[in-house]
C-alpha cells in the first residue's frame, strides 16, 4: 500500500519503507524513539511530503498534499499531543475538523452539539461537549479525538501511543472502540510501546529501526523476545562488542571520588519523584527511558530550569542549593538540552556567539566587558577539538549541519569547564559520522575525569557508552543495570510501562464537568457583578441616576466605546493587533464630513457619507492586514506606520475643507434634540448584534476564533490564515468607520486631532471585556460590559471631580488589572 | 550561499545609506544657515537618546511604548516638587528617580510574564494619567534659567544623545550584557537554558529606558517648564528610528550604529520636508507624517525581505 522515503539534511529519517494496512485489521508499528515512526505518521497524515515513493489508497495512487486532503480521503490521525483549539468547546472542536454545519448561512449549533453528543455517546465516553477543550484532561482529549475518528467513518485511523495517558478503564474503552472500528472495516495503524497491548490487539506487526523496515509479518510469527531483539537490533551476544574497560579508571584513581550526589530529587509538578543518583569522577552514567518517563524533567530540575520540591544535591562534597541555571553553572553543572532548535541554539547568531554564550565571564577575567578576540580564539580551540566543520567562527550557526550544530552547543558547555556534564539526547537528529564522533568525545572527556550523565532513548547508545545504566519509568528510577553483564532485553523491559494501573482519573474529571453548563463564563459574570455594583452605588449616591433620561444618556455615552471595543476585539481575537484605530477613525470621519459639505442635496449626500466612511474604514483595515501579510511584518509595526500615514491624510484633508456646522439631518443620527431620541444607541445595538451573530453564529466568525486559538491546529483543519487575517482587519476597519460616523454626528464638527490615543481606549475596552490579547478568546457581551464598566468608572470619577484627561490613570490601571488577573488565572489552571 | 542571495543581502545593507544620501541632499539643498539646524534638531536628539535604549529593548524582542508618558511623569514630578518649594536640584533628582522607578515597574511587569506590548501600553496610559493627576493638568513654568540646559554651546540633549550612544554602543557590542541581549532576542528559551539571567537583563533595560526618559524630562523642564504630555508620540518616532536603521522588530538582529543611521535618516527626512514646505505647497506638516509612516513600513518590509532569505537557508 505504501512505499515512502524521507530525507532530512544529513539524516535519513525514513528509508524506502514498505508498509501496508488492510481494512478491518490492526497493524502495529513498533520501534524505538527516533526509528522513523513519527516521520511515517506525518507523511500519512499529510503534514510532510515524502521525497520519493508513493501512497496507494484502495489501490489508487494518492497525493496527500496537506492534512486536509488526508482527512478528506479518510485518513484520520490521533496525535500523541492532541491538536485541539484550547479556547473552543469540545463540540466545536469536533465539528471544525469536518467543517461547521451551516443552515441558511448560520452555524447550526444544534446539529453541532447533537453530532458531538451522538459521537461521544456512540463511543461511550463520558464527557460534556460544552466544556472548553483546554479544561479537558489529557485522557479526555484523546477520547475526543477517537470519537471524531469514529464519527467520520474513517478508512484508516492512525493511533499514536493512544494509551500513554489513559488509565486501565479508559484503555479498555479504547480497545472496544478499536474493535468497533475494525468491525466497520477501518484499517488501523497502532503505535505503542506496550507490548501487551500490541500482542492483544494487532493482526500484523512492523518493526522500524533507523528508518528501515526490519521486520514485518503476522503477530503469530513473533514473540516478545523476538520483537525486542528486532527493535533493539542486537542479540545478547552483542555484549562482547563493548570496547571500554572500566579498570582504566580505577588505575587512574578517578573512580573513587564521588562527583555528584543527588538524593530524593523531585520537581514541583511531580513529573519525576524520589530520584537518587551518584556519579563518580570519570564515570558515564546512562539514563534510559521512554519519552515522557521524566528523564528530561529530572535533568532540568537538577539544572535549576524547573522548580524542585525536594532533594539534596552535593557536588564534590559541597552541598549546593541550585535555584537557577546560573547557580548550576557556578556549581559546575552543564546541561545539553534535548531540543537543539528550541532550547539549544540561537540560530541567527554566529558560531562564536553561540559557543561562548555560557562562559562569557571567563573571557573577560570576571569583568563586565567581553573580549571578541579571546572569544574567537576560545571558539576556534573548541571547534577544532570537536572537529566542527565550518567556514569561519563568525558564520551563522544555523547554516551548519545538524551534527555540527550539536557540537557547537556541546562546545558551549565544555567552555564552562564543568565538573558534571548532563547530556539529554546528544545524538538526536545527528548524522552517523557526527554521532560516532560525539560518542568518542564522551569517552575522551570521561577519561579526563569529567562525570557524564548520558540521557537517551536509544538503548544501544547507553549500552555501548555508559558504565552504568539507570532506567526511568513513570517519573521514577525503576532499576540500575551494568550493561556489561545485563541483556539489553532486560533493560528495555524495565523501561516499558507496567500494566496500566487504574488511576482515579475518570471519576474526578467527570465531576468537574457537571459544573460547566451553558451558564455565563466566569469572566463575564465577574464583569457583570462589577457593573451592577457600580451602578447601584452610583444610583444611591447620585440623584436621578436611575431616571430614564440619564440612563439613556449613559447608553449614549457608552455606544461609541462599544463599537470601538468590538473593532479592536475582532482583530485581537484573530491573533493580530491594530494601533491605527484612532487615526483611521479620524480619516473615516473627515471623508464623511467632506461628502456632507458638498453641494449634493442632503437626501443623497447623507447615505453617501455613511457609505464613504464605511468604505474608508474597511479599506484602511484591509490595507493594514494586507501589508502585514505580504510583507511578513508584525502588525504592530505596520499599524504604527499606518497610524501616522492616516493621521497625515486627516490633517491634509481637514486643512483644505471646513468641517464645521454639518447639516443637522446628519447630527440627528446621534441625537435628535426635539424628541430626545439618540440614534447612537441604535448604531451600537445594531453593530453589537451583527458582531454577535457574525462571531458566534457564522462559519467565518468561528474560523476567526480558531485561527487565534491555535494557528497550527487551524492549518490542520484547512482554515486559511491569509483569508481570515484579512477578514479580521477589514471588519475591524469597517467598525472603525461606523465609529467615525457616530463620533462625527455626535459632535457635529471635527478637529484634526480627533481620536488621538483612542487606540488605547479601544484595546482597553477589549481587554477589560475579557478578550485574550493572545487571541482566540472573547465575546461580544464581554466587550459591551467592558465599555459600560469604563463609562461607569468615568462617571464615578467625574463625581469625584476628576477631570476627563486624568482618566488615563484609570484606563491604564484597569488594563493592567485585567491582564494580570488573566495571567494569574491561566497560571492557576 | 548563492550569488543572488548574497547580492540581495548586499542591496539590503545599501538601502539605509541611499535613504541617507537622499535625505541629506534634501536638507542641504534647502538650508542656507546651517546653525539653524542645531535648534531644529533638538527634538530629534531627544528621540535619538530614547531610540538608543529602545534598540537594546527591541534587540531582546521587547518594546517600550511608555517612554513619552515617563517623560511627562518625571517632568511633572519635578515641576510639582519645585512648586511646593523644593530646591530645583532636588526636584530634578526626584524627577530622574521617578523615571527610573517607572521604568523599573515596566521591567517588573514584563518579568511577571506580561507581553511587553500590553504592559507598556497600559503603563503608557497609567503614567500619563498620573502626570496629569499630580499636576491637575496645569503647566508649571518659570523655572530659573539653568546653565545645565546648554553645555559648551550645544543644547544638552545632544550631549545626552552622545552619551547614550557611547554607553549603548559599548554595552551592546563590548560587554557580556550586550551578548545576552542578542541571545535573548534570538531565542529566549535557549538563552535561559544557557544560564543567562534573562529576567535581570530585561529588568535592567526597561529601568534604563525610564532613567534616560527621566533625564531628558528634567533638561526639558529646566528650559521650557513642565508641560504635561507635550511629548506624546515620541515613542513611535523612536521605534521608527530603530526599525529604519535595520534592527529587526522581532529581536536578535541589529545594533546601535544602525540606529544612529536610522535617527539621521528619519530626522533629515522630517527636517528636509519641513524646509521644503516653505517652497512647495505639497510638503506641509501633514505630508511629513505620511512620509515618516510610509518610510517606516517600506523599510520594515524591505528588511524582512532581505533577512528572510538568509533565514530560509538556515532552516
Amino acid at each position: 500500500m505504501i512505499q515512502v522515503s524521507r530525507n532530512y539534511p544529513g539524516v535519513k529519517a525514513l528509508d524506502s519503507v514498505d508498509f501496508a494496512v488492510r481494512s478491518g485489521q490492526v497493524h502495529a508499528l513498533v520501534g524505538e524513539n527516533g526509528a522513523g515512526k513519527s516521520t511515517l505518521i506525518n507523511i500519512l497524515s499529510g503534514v510532510i511530503r515524502p521525497d520519493s515513493g508513493k501512497i496507494l489508497l484502495g489501490g489508487n495512487p494518492t497525493d496527500l498534499a496537506d492534512p486536509v486532503a488526508a482527512r478528506h480521503l479518510g485518513i484520520i490521525t490521533v496525535h500523541q499531543e492532541a491538536e485541539l483549539f484550547p479556547t473552543l468547546s469540545v463540540a466545536e472542536n469536533m465539528a471544525l475538523t469536518q467543517g461547521l454545519p451551516v443552515k441558511s448561512g448560520f452555524v447550526d449549533w444544534r446539529t453541532v452539539n447533537q453530532n458531538a453528543k451522538a459521537a461521544v455517546t456512540a463511543v461511550g465516553a463520558d464527557l460534556d461537549v460544552h466544556v472548553a477543550a483546554s479544561q479537558l484532561s489529557v485522557a479526555h482529549r484523546h477520547m475526543t479525538q477517537v470519537a471524531i475518528a469514529v464519527q467520520q467513518k474513517a478508512k484508516v485511523v492512525i493511533l499514536d501511543e493512544p494509551t500513554s495517558a489513559l488509565s486501565e478503564l479508559e484503555s479498555q474503552w479504547l480497545f472496544e472502540q478499536i474493535a468497533q472500528l475494525k468491525a466497520a472495516g477501518t484499517g488501523i495503524i497502532y503505535i505503542s510501546h506496550r507490548h501487551e497491548e500490541i500482542f492483544e490487539l494487532a493482526d500484523e506487526i512492523t518493526v522500524l529501526r533507523d528508518g528501515k523496515n526490519v521486520w514485518s509479518g503476522k503477530k503469530s510469527a513473533i514473540d516478545r523476545a523476538g520483537l525486542i531483539a528486532a527493535m533493539v537490533g542486537r542479540t545478547d551476544s552483542d555484549k562482547a562488542l563493548k570496547t571500554k574497560s572500566p579498570p582504566d579508571q580505577r588505575e587512574s584513581g578517578l573512580g573513587e571520588k564521588v562527583r555528584l550526589q543527588v538524593n530524593n530529587l523531585a520537581d514541583v509538578e511531580g513529573v519525576c519523584r524520589g530520584i537518587d543518583l551518584r556519579v563518580t569522577a570519570g564515570e558515564v552514567v546512562g539514563v534510559y527511558g521512554l519519552i515522557g518517563a521524566g528523564r528530561s524533567e529530572f535533568a532540568q530540575t537538577l539544572f535549576g530550569l524547573k522548580k524542585k520540591c525536594s532533594g539534596h544535591v552535593v557536588i564534590d562534597g559541597t552541598p549546593q542549593s541550585i535555584r537557577s541555571p546560573q547557580e548550576a553553572v557556578r556549581a559546575g553543572l552543564a546541561y545539553l538540552p534535548e531540543d537543539r532548535l528550541r532550547q539549544g541554539l540561537c540560530r541567527g547568531l554566529s558560531v562564536r556567539a553561540n559557543a561562548v554564550l555560557s562562559s562569557l565571564a571567563r573571557w573577560s577575567g570576571g569583568m563586565a566587558t567581553a573580549s571578541a578576540v579571546r572569544e574567537r580564539s576560545a571558539t576556534q580551540d573548541v571547534t577544532r577539538q570537536l572537529s566542527v566543520r565550518l567556514r569561519s567562527v563568525e558564520q551563522a550557526v544555523g547554516q551548519l549541519s545538524g551534527g555540527n550544530q550539536q557540537k557547537v552547543v556541546l562546545g558551549r558547555w565544555l567552555l564552562t569547564e564543568p565538573k558534571v556534564l548532563i547530556l539529554d539526547e546528544p545524538t538526536r537528529g545527528v548524522d552517523v559520522g557526527a554521532k560516532s564522533e560525539i560518542h568518542d568525545l564522551l569517552r575522551q572527556l570521561a577519561h579526563q575525569g569529567l562525570s557524564i550523565v548520558l540521557i537517551s532513548s536509544e538503548l544501544p547508545e547507553v549500552i555501548q557508552h555508559a558504565d552504568r545504566i539507570l532506567v526511568f519509568r513513570a517519573g521514577m528510577i525503576s532499576g540500575e543495570y551494568d550493561p556489561a553483564v545485563t541483556a539489553p532485553a532486560e533493560i528495555a523491559a524495565a523501561a516499558l510501562p507496567p500494566l496500566p494501573d487504574s488511576l482515579p482519573d475518570v471519576e474526578t474529571d467527570t465531576k468537574s464537568d457537571v459544573v460547566h453548563k451553558r451558564a455565563l463564563p466566569k469572566s463575564e459574570l465577574g464583569l457583570l457583578t462589577l457593573v451592577v455594583v457600580l451602578m447601584l452605588w452610583l444610583g444611591f449616591t447620585t440623584e436621578g441616576f436611575f431616571e430614564p433620561s440619564s440612563l439613556v444618556k449613559l447608553a449614549h455615552n457608552t455606544s461609541l466605546g462599544v463599537i470601538l471595543g468590538l473593532a479592536a476585539a475582532t482583530v485581537i481575537i484573530a491573533g493580530g493587533i491594530d494601533i491605527s484605530v484612532g487615526s483611521l477613525l479620524a480619516l473615516a470621519a473627515v471623508c464623511a464630513g467632506i461628502t456632507l459639505k458638498t453641494e449634493i442635496p442632503i437626501g443623497i449626500s447623507l447615505p453617501l457619507a455613511l457609505a464613504v466612511a464605511c468604505c474608508v474604514g474597511a479599506l484602511g483595515g484591509l490595507l493594514n492586514g494586507a501589508i502585514s501579510l505580504i510583507g511578513h511584518v508584525h502588525p504592530i509595526v505596520v499599524t504604527l506606520g499606518m497610524m501616522s500615514v492616516y493621521r497625515g491624510l486627516v490633517v491634509a484633508l481637514r486643512g483644505q475643507h471646513d468641517i464645521n456646522d454639518l447639516p443637522q439631518e446628519f447630527t440627528w443620527l446621534a441625537v435628535h434634540p426635539p424628541s430626545g431620541f439618540r440614534g447612537s444607541i441604535i448604531f451600537a445595538v445594531v453593530v453589537a448584534t451583527a458582531a454577535y451573530v457574525w462571531l458566534a453564529h457564522t462559519r467565518s466568525g468561528r474560523h476567526l476564533f480558531a485561527l487565534g486559538a491555535s494557528p497550527s491546529a487551524a492549518r490542520l483543519v484547512g482554515i486559511s490564515r491569509r483569508k481570515m487575517t484579512l477578514v479580521a482587519f477589514t471588519v475591524g476597519g469597517l467598525l472603525i468607520g461606523i465609529a467615525g460616523i457616530v463620533e462625527l454626528a455626535r459632535s457635529g464638527s471635527m478637529q484634526s486631532r480627533l481620536a488621538t490615543g483612542w487606540e488605547l481606549q479601544a484595546i482597553a475596552i477589549a481587554v477589560i471585556g475579557g478578550v485574550s490579547i493572545t487571541g482566540g478568546r472573547g465575546s461580544v457581551l464581554g466587550v459591551v460590559l467592558g465599555a459600560l464598566l469604563l463609562q461607569l468608572v468615568q462617571t464615578a470619577l467625574i463625581r469625584w471631580q476628576i477631570r476627563g484627561d486624568q482618566m488615563d490613570v484609570v484606563i491604564g490601571g484597569m488594563i493592567l488589572m485585567a491582564v494580570l488577573f488573566d495571567l494569574f488565572w491561566q497560571r492557576h489552571k | 550561499m548563492t550569488f543572488s542571495d548574497s547580492r540581495r543581502k548586499w542591496i539590503g545593507r545599501l538601502l539605509p545609506w541611499l535613504l541617507l544620501c537622499l535625505a541629506l541632499t534634501m536638507v542641504i539643498s534647502q538650508v542656507h544657515n546651517p546653525r539653524s539646524l542645531i535648534s531644529v534638531g533638538v527634538p530629534w536628539a531627544r528621540i535619538g537618546a530614547l531610540a538608543m535604549v529602545m534598540t537594546m529593548i527591541i534587540l531582546t524582542g521587547g518594546i517600550d511604548l511608555s517612554v513619552a508618558s515617563i517623560v511627562s511623569l518625571s517632568s511633572m514630578v519635578m515641576g510639582v516638587l519645585w512648586q511646593q518649594g523644593c530646591p530645583v536640584s532636588w526636584a530634578a533628582l526626584a524627577g530622574i528617580l521617578a523615571g527610573f522607578i517607572a521604568g523599573g515597574l515596566n521591567g517588573t511587569l514584563v518579568i511577571l510574564g506580561l507581553s511587553p506590548l500590553v504592559a507598556t501600553l497600559a503603563t503608557m496610559a497609567f503614567y500619563s494619567g498620573l502626570s496629569l493627576w499630580i499636576s491637575a493638568s496645569e503647566r508649571i513654568t518659570g523655572f530659573p534659567p539653568s546653565n545645565l540646559t546648554r553645555i559648551a554651546g550645544c543644547p544638552t540633549e545632544y550631549w545626552i544623545l552622545g552619551a547614550t550612544f557611547l554607553v549603548a554602543l559599548f554595552v551592546t557590542h563590548f560587554t557580556r550584557f550586550g551578548r545576552w541581549c542578542y541571545a535573548i532576542g534570538d531565542n529566549p528559551l535557549a538563552a535561559r537554558c544557557a544560564a543567562i539571567p534573562v529576567h535581570r537583563t530585561q529588568w535592567c533595560l526597561y529601568a534604563a529606558s525610564g532613567l534616560v526618559a527621566g533625564l531628558l524630562a528634567v533638561i526639558y523642564t529646566m528650559r521650557d517648564g513642565a508641560i504635561p504630555n507635550v511629548h506624546r508620540g515620541i515613542e513611535l518616532h523612536a521605534i521608527a528610528c530603530v526599525v529604519v536603521g535595520g534592527t529587526l522588530i522581532t529581536g536578535g538582529r541589529g545594533g546601535i550604529p544602525l540606529t544612529l543611521l536610522g535617527i539621521v535618516i528619519v530626522a533629515n527626512v522630517d527636517i528636509g520636508l519641513s524646509f521644503m514646505s516653505s517652497s512647495f505647497e505639497f510638503f506641509k506638516g501633514e505630508a511629513r507624517l505620511v512620509m515618516v509612516g510610509i518610510l517606516l513600513i517600506v523599510v520594515a518590509v524591505w528588511n524582512e525581505w532581505t533577512e528572510r532569505d538568509s533565514a530560509k537557508l538556515m532552516g
